[in-house]
């Protein structure tokens, strides 16, 4: 999920894991209410702050283990595995007081994946991260999606989403404006050829894209596996084809998330302008109409 | 629950407004155990070392146990807002009200231990005039310091303990109180004084003397001046601690976070 400040991500993540009250409309958090039926929050895993906090008078492990007798227990050593993972076991035993702004980062996203979540909501938890730690973050959120859990990101971080994300969402203004396939968009590749019917033909016939654009004197192709983009270069070739340029075509999530915004602002602009021109319209008729009646 | 509670007990005994309260509690009975003018100003002469915890409580039970007590409970529930440790706990499979519960329950007994730490602390600073039967009173009896002639030493510490628990329980809902007050403002300093602010008109109350049974300040000091029978006292604190309690229950679960 991105956006700008105040499009409501921080809000739509609270209102998801049962920390505020919508003023309208139902929240659904694996089919229920998350107010109605607290119980749903053991499948529910969240960092709503960065970073979260923390008992600061308790060891990084005394408050994992807190969280844990809360969350009705979890496996013996999950603790300690999840502390290695987040590269806190020589510090597990300090105070959290003393930890660093990154350490409890970690802690907080540990303390979401303690009782293996099968929804994931986070609230910018790499705010402010080092990239040491970004990386080890990521990787978990990684792995907790591979292990089949929901993972709902905010963030702007736009470079990592396109790395890690299956699909964005973008919010403006309280409202998701758009949605985003990623995982659709990954395993593209850009070939620049001298040849571009020649290059489609012989790339056509191949089993494993599933799609091509020609895009000037490029082609666009969707690769069935990201391992077979060693395969475009030879089939060209064998074509005879000349390939000029091979890159991978990394989806411009930044340049798209601004284009969309603009686009949504100046929408909203015309709109607003149309209200006003409208209402300027209404109130002069009424005023033509008072006028007529004093009229003798 | 039990995790609840047992959290909350570890979290009120590291507050820093309990040592505070600790460490007043126990220098406070010094003060009128061997402070030189006490005999001068009050015109006071000390028989026993069971007249010591009666001129604490008398002298305290008017602000500083309110005062404290609304402190330590006003933190209670604000440091988990100051921390940010409040929303932290509510995404766990833990009700707000049972949260909520927890901290209520600790509350409740804490103005006994208080009361109790309080009482150990008066009776050590009286062992200078002994605890032997003197003539006189506790001044938390009958005749007040001047008594009714012999008082046993069984009789005088049932007389304190009596009025040191009496006055622990008027201390519950106002425990409760802060509590309600903490939850409205979401900060403890705040919630701290809005409770005294609630005391104070409440004690002004008085000018109206059919009210005056039913002031919560006016139980303050029931210990020594009852209104009515105990079951009349315990009755009312109760419903009064029942009706903060249920009223910040209920504001607390459609907080937003």
């Amino acid at each position: 999920m991105v956006g700008p400040n105040g499009a409501g991500k921080t809000t739509l993540i609270r209102l998801l894991s049962g920390l505020a009250f919508p003023s309208e409309g139902t929240v659904r958090l694996l089919g229920v209410d998350p107010q109605v039926h607290p119980e749903v929050r053991r499948s529910l895993g969240a960092v709503v702050e960065a970073p979260a906090a923390f008992y600061p008078w308790l060891t990084g492990r005394g408050n994992l283990r807190l969280h844990a007798r809360l969350a009705g227990g979890v496996a013996d050593g999950r603790i300690d595995a999840l502390l290695a993972e987040m590269e806190l076991t020589r510090d597990a035993d300090r105070r959290v007081a003393v930890y660093s702004l990154g350490m409890r980062q970690r802690l907080g996203v540990a303390a979401a994946l303690l009782a293996r979540p099968r929804v994931l909501l986070l609230d910018e938890p790499a705010s402010g991260m080092d990239p040491l730690s970004l990386h080890i973050v990521h990787r978990a959120l990684q792995d907790a999606a591979h292990s089949g859990a929901a993972v709902l990101l905010s963030t702007h971080h736009l470079d990592e989403v396109v790395r890690y994300g299956d699909a964005v969402g973008i919010m403006e203004e309280g409202a998701l404006i758009d949605q985003v396939d990623l995982a659709a968009r990954r395993g593209r590749y850009r070939v620049v050829v001298d040849d571009v019917a020649g290059a489609m033909a012989a790339l056509e016939a191949a089993s494993w894209t599933t799609s091509l654009t020609q895009r000037g004197g490029a082609v666009l192709v969707q690769l069935r596996e990201s391992g077979d983009a060693a395969r475009i270069a030879p089939t060209l070739v064998a074509a005879g084809v000349a390939v000029q340029a091979l890159s991978e075509d990394v989806f411009d999530l930044r340049g798209y998330y601004r284009d969309r915004l603009q686009a949504e602002r100046d929408r909203r602009r015309e709109v607003a302008q149309e209200r006003v021109a409208a209402r300027a319209v209404e109130a002069a008729l009424v005023g033509d109409e008072g006028a007529g009646e004093e009229a003798p | 629950m039990i995790a609840l509670l047992r959290m909350e007990v570890g979290k009120v005994a590291r507050l820093a407004s309990t040592r505070a309260a600790l460490a007043v509690l126990a220098i406070f009975p010094l003060l009128w155990a061997y402070a030189p003018g006490v005999f001068d100003v009050y015109g006071l002469f000390l028989v026993s070392g069971f007249q010591v915890p009666a001129l604490s409580l008398l002298s305290s039970m008017e602000f500083l146990m309110p005062l404290l007590i609304a402190i330590v409970a006003a933190e209670l529930v604000g440091v988990e807002v100051r921390t940010g440790t409040l929303p932290t706990i509510l995404l766990r499979p833990v009700t707000r009200s049972s949260w909520l519960l927890a901290k209520m329950m600790v509350l409740l007994v804490v103005p006994f231990l208080g009361m109790a730490w309080f009482l150990a602390a008066s009776l050590l600073a009286g062992i200078p005039y002994g605890f032997e039967g003197f003539v006189g009173g506790t001044g938390l009896g009958a005749g007040g310091l001047a008594g009714a002639g012999l008082l046993t030493p069984s009789a005088a510490l049932a007389e304190v303990v009596r009025a040191y628990l009496l006055a622990a329980l008027a201390l519950v809902p106002i425990a409760m109180l802060a509590v309600l007050a903490t939850v409205v403002t979401m900060n403890a300093a705040s919630g701290a004084l809005a409770t005294l602010s609630v005391l104070i008109v409440m004690n002004l109350l008085v000018i109206f003397p059919g009210l005056e049974p039913y002031l919560l300040t006016r139980h303050l000091s029931a210990y020594a001046d009852p209104v009515a029978g105990v079951g009349w006292m315990v009755a009312l604190l109760a419903l009064y601690a029942a009706l903060f309690a249920t009223v910040a229950m209920v504001l607390f679960e459609r907080k937003d976070f």
